[in-house]
């Protein structure tokens, strides 16, 4: 019988596994990537394919400044989490409730377009398969955006009760991937729906 | 939440309440209670999803049997599809995966503990949604009604229309609510194999199970993330008229089945990659050899992973593609038996030479070998579209993906549940009990599964509830359903088996096979912290270097 | 050397004080994905469930929030039971006796056919089944030249009649000879590679179970291959002629000389590259790191 204690002897090894957080927003993007490419597939498709008006030409008004908004915010949270890694708690809270404004702003301008489509045009999302379509991909970003928004808002509310401290800079760095990617989805929605598809 | 619950009981505890073990096990994050419970959750389903697979069996045992009616028949057959696939054979995965990864990479815990119990409990309670049709969905006929639209819902047999009431409905939310657990889960499993491995091992020293294991988990996020997608566009169609699958309005029903089968075929590779795992864990053990290509292995898995995502049209040969669609799918399903022969050939080499162990775990996986091969190549015959084309939709068709999971996958999943049941339980199984489960379902199997093939060349379409008398179908169909009684007395002597010995069986020790991998090396049951100190790894087997101090694995690796 | 490896991180050190920090049992990850549940499930039953189960949610996620913030909740489980040691059954490893290497271990096979060893086997097959076929052409009375047509006959559908196939086509014969020799060499290779892989009766297997095996196999598929051998072919000779390819073709193959493989050196070492540092040094004694 050949036995040995369990206890591994060896030299102390250099050991940094990759953070767990990151990997595990990392893959969820991957899969939330994912639904809004079936999403986008299925716009692209259907482009045209629509029997009845309206098309989108006729009711789609293109929103430049609330996509700027967004797309700001995406350089006010990277300067926060920055700021957060410097100690800066302050100029932390500002740039975060800046973001929340700007992502606030662009989720206004789309709550107002649709207000505008569905009570002023009578466009809703049976009216035709661009409707079907439109609504669901705006939509489902703009879902996307309101559960960043809360998720920020809850960031937002420790700061100002002061627990935010420097060590969570990891963790306020995978959140703002998160919101990273909302805003690179915006670019793709925005691409196809106003630029190729109108 | 007291601490004493989860230490090794002592003789000296007296019985608890019932209440507070319920407690503990529902509010448990460990991941080798989540893993049991995933197992013991799959089981039950096995069970009635078996059940249901007899009843489809008996009514098709010969022409004009009226054991169901056509109604039921469908309700049967697309119940007994979604249940095999989401709720037994996928939790059975992610339960092995759940208790075995961390033990095997010398884990405490999976990555995240809190969403590994919320993903279990999504997809438990996705099943019941599921089942609470069979009551709760207002039918056509007001009754309580199970979804009947088969388990891959063509448009447009799921519209409002040709679907009435709620029990499509049902089917979609609770694909939805376990595929949320589903992408949960591999999420875990994702981080847990990047983050979590122990000292010394890295990627390339994993062991097989854990690598087999992350790319299914990739392959859950790129391919159930589709089917959620998919569904939501359902729901949207049901409940807020929305016409992405209403061909009255422009919409595409192919569409829909180019949405499902994107999911649809990794979903089959989601399915055997643990199975793989499993293999290339029992197979080196009993066969006293290192895996053959530990490396080409990695290679061939990968390989895997990406071509699968790629195969998915060649479900629709008989829809019409275009010949340029056609040959793309026919081509990359050819391609995709290449690194899956690869890996045949390394568990061959592997057995090759070997002092081989016939136990019960290692029999599973031979005849997992032979019928795996046999479906890959009935698999290759229907990805050549031509043959496709007359054979689609047939008794063919169901024949071969059945070879595959059953032949292929629940196979290795008997040869998993044999070879790491003395780790989970801590008791030895009965051997004598396990080889008779082995030879009579065997033979139910091939019954079954073999005669199948050749009704369908015959041109027996699948999903009907009777047939004609006198095409040629009758004795094959009967042999067919006779093989399923001896595949369910094979059940019983496994579920027998494990309860016999769980409370009967011989303690097991914390080493029975003599094996390699890490979770052998603590208790058995392992404790709730699993190892007690981190162990430290330098090669592929830590086991064997500290058996064989004088001539350890990493001078060789 | 071991308590040093113990220190490798802050659980390990709370293992020597006897517990282990493990994350605590919560029952809000349940009652979160009930509340999910109950809120898709309200879409098929009533308003009230999607209601209440919106309550579970929102009570699942604060409680849930609550357990990892701002520290993640522990507790403490103390370290019972003894550890198991590592046992073997198989203390004895068995090594390989190789003359000039110093490797205990090696990949099987250790020894292969070379590539050219079975292209002579199944040219010598070869020559051994056409001996037999052309002697069958002879006994049945329909001359040499008629397994030669027979063999070809997939290829000229048109002669059909037994006149026919005995006469001289200098095309049927060129034919016949590219599909035996091809047919056979393609063979032969296969068992240079298969027959070192039999433990245990080469000759058995090579001779007579493979020929039987493939015969039965051209059975089945002969219909759709050459209608016109199907017709007219004796299985009794078709048989014998097979088998003596396969003891023939087993004996030349089995009586070559085989070469060492190169499985043991390093794949850079394989494809050609001739750098320092390609192989890997023997580190120390036998077997120590």
């Amino acid at each position: 019988m050949n036995a040995t204690s369990m206890t591994m002897t060896e030299a102390r090894l250099e050991w940094n596994p990759s953070d767990r957080g990151r990997v595990a927003m990392l893959c969820l993007i991957a899969a939330e990537a994912a639904i809004f490419t079936i999403f986008v597939v299925a716009y692209v498709f259907y482009l045209g394919k629509s029997l009845t008006g309206p098309l989108p030409k006729d009711v789609l008004s293109v929103p430049i400044v609330y996509t700027i908004c967004l797309l700001s915010s995406s350089l006010t949270i990277h300067f926060a989490a920055k700021s957060l890694r410097r100690g800066e708690i302050k100029s932390f809270g500002v740039l975060w409730l800046a973001t929340i404004t700007l992502g606030a702003a662009f989720l206004y301008g789309t709550g107002i377009e649709w207000y505008r489509m569905i009570y002023k045009e009578g466009f809703t999302i049976s009216t035709n398969l661009f409707g079907t379509t439109y609504y669901s991909l705006v939509g489902l970003h703009a879902f996307h955006v309101v559960v960043g928004l809360l998720s920020l808002s809850i960031v937002m509310v420790f700061t100002l009760l002061g627990r935010v401290r420097a060590e969570h800079a990891e963790r306020i760095d995978v959140l703002s991937l998160y919101w990273h990617f909302v805003d690179a989805v915006w670019i793709v929605v925005f691409t196809v729906v106003y630029v190729i598809g109108r | 939440m007291s601490t004493d619950a989860i230490a090794m009981p002592s003789t000296a505890i007296a019985p608890r309440p019932i209440v507070a073990t319920l407690h503990e096990w529902v509010t448990t994050v460990d991941h080798k209670r989540l893993g049991i419970l995933y197992i013991i959750y799959a089981l039950a389903f096995l069970l009635i999803a078996g059940v249901e697979a007899m009843i489809i069996r008996i009514q098709l045992i010969r022409p004009h049997n009226n054991f169901v009616s056509p109604q039921e028949f469908n309700r049967l057959f697309t119940m007994h599809g979604t249940t095999m696939i989401f709720f037994v054979i996928m939790p059975f995965m992610f339960g092995f995966a759940n208790y075995l990864i961390p033990l095997m990479i010398g884990a405490r815990d999976m990555a995240f503990p809190r969403l590994n119990a919320f993903s279990f409990w999504m997809t438990a309670f996705g099943g019941l949604l599921l089942y609470f049709s069979v009551v709760g969905a207002n039918g056509l006929y007001g009754a309580g009604n199970a979804p009947d639209v088969g388990w891959f819902a063509y448009a447009p047999l799921t519209s409002q229309t040709f679907s009435v009431g709620h029990s499509t409905d049902f089917w979609i939310l609770a694909l939805l609510i376990s595929g949320f657990g589903s992408i949960g889960t591999a999420i875990n499993i994702i981080a847990t194999v990047l983050c979590m491995r122990c000292p010394g091992m890295t990627l390339a020293t994993m062991p097989l199970f854990a690598w087999l294991n992350l790319i299914m988990a990739d392959l859950v996020i790129l391919a159930v993330s589709p089917l959620t997608a998919a569904q939501i566009m359902l729901l949207i169609d049901r409940y807020l008229g929305g016409h992405f699958f209403d061909t009255q309005a422009g919409g595409s029903a192919v569409i829909w089945m180019h949405f499902f089968w994107v999911f649809g075929h990794p979903e089959v590779y989601i399915l055997v990659l643990p199975a793989f795992a499993f293999a290339s864990e029992i197979i080196p053990v009993f066969s006293r050899k290192p895996i053959f290509g530990y490396s080409v292995m990695v290679g061939a898995t990968i390989a895997i992973g990406f071509i699968s995502m790629s195969v998915w049209a060649h479900h629709m040969f008989t829809v019409g593609m275009s010949s340029a669609a056609n040959n793309f799918f026919v081509i990359s399903t050819m391609a995709i038996a290449v690194p899956t022969g690869i890996k045949i050939f390394n568990w061959l080499a592997t057995m090759w030479g070997g002092k081989i162990e016939f136990k019960t775990p290692m029999l599973f996986c031979i005849a997992f070998l032979f019928q795996f091969l046999i479906a890959g190549l009935t698999g290759i015959m229907q990805g050549a579209a031509p043959f496709d084309w007359h054979l689609g939709n047939s008794y063919f068709v169901v024949a071969h993906f059945h070879y595959v999971i059953v032949g292929g996958i629940l196979f290795c999943l008997f040869g998993a549940f044999y070879y790491w049941f003395p780790k989970m339980s801590g008791k030895m199984y009965s051997e004598t009990l396990g080889k008779l489960h082995f030879w009579i379902f065997i033979i139910g199997f091939h019954l079954t599964f073999d005669f199948m093939h050749i009704p369908g060349l015959l041109g027996m379409p699948r999903r009907i509830y009777t047939y004609e008398p006198g095409r040629g179908w009758d004795t094959w169909n009967f042999i067919v359903t006779i093989g399923v009684f001896f595949q369910a007395a094979g059940i019983l002597v496994f579920l027998g088996n494990l309860i016999w010995s769980y409370f009967r069986g011989k303690a097991a020790g914390s080493d029975p096979w003599d094996a390699w991998t890490l979770e052998w090396s603590t208790n058995s049951p392992p404790p709730a912290y699993n190892f007690a100190s981190i162990p430290v790894v330098k090669s592929r087997r830590p086991l064997w270097d500290l058996k064989h101090p004088n001539d350890p694995d990493w001078n060789y690796e | 050397m071991a308590s040093e490896t113990l220190d490798l991180s802050p659980e390990t050190e709370r293992a020597k004080q006897g517990t282990i920090e493990l994350p605590a049992p919560t029952a809000w990850p349940i009652i979160l994905a009930f509340g999910l549940t109950l809120v898709f499930a309200g879409l098929v039953t009533s308003a009230s469930v999607s209601i209440l189960g919106a309550f579970f949610t929102i009570a699942g996620c604060v409680g849930w929030f609550r357990d990892v913030l701002p520290q993640e909740e522990h507790e403490s489980v103390p370290i019972a039971g003894r550890v198991p040691t590592a046992e073997t059954r198989h203390p004895q490893v068995a090594h390989v006796e190789w003359k000039t290497e110093e490797l205990q271990r090696a990949r099987l096979p250790l020894e292969i056919y070379p590539i050219s060893a079975g292209v002579k086997g199944g040219l010598a097959g070869s020559v051994a089944m056409a001996i037999l076929a052309v002697l069958y052409g002879i006994l049945s009375g329909h001359g040499v030249w008629y397994p030669i047509n027979l063999l070809s006959a997939g290829f000229f559908p048109a002669r059909a009649t037994t006149e026919q196939l005995a006469a001289i086509h200098w095309d049927a014969f060129i034919i016949a000879s590219i599909v035996h020799v091809m047919c056979s060499s393609l063979v032969g290779l296969l068992y240079g590679v298969t027959l070192p892989m039999f433990p245990r009766g080469p000759v058995l297997f090579g001779g007579l179970i493979a020929p039987v095996l493939w015969s039965g196999l051209i059975h089945i598929m002969l219909e759709a291959l050459d209608p016109v051998l199907k017709q007219r072919i004796d299985w009794g000779w078709f048989v014998v002629s097979q088998i003596g390819f396969g003891i023939v073709a087993g004996v030349v193959v089995s009586r070559q000389v085989r070469i060492r493989t190169w499985q043991y050196l390093p794949f850079a070492v394989r494809a050609g590259i001739e750098a320092p540092g390609t192989m890997r040094e023997k580190s120390g004694r036998n077997g120590e790191p």
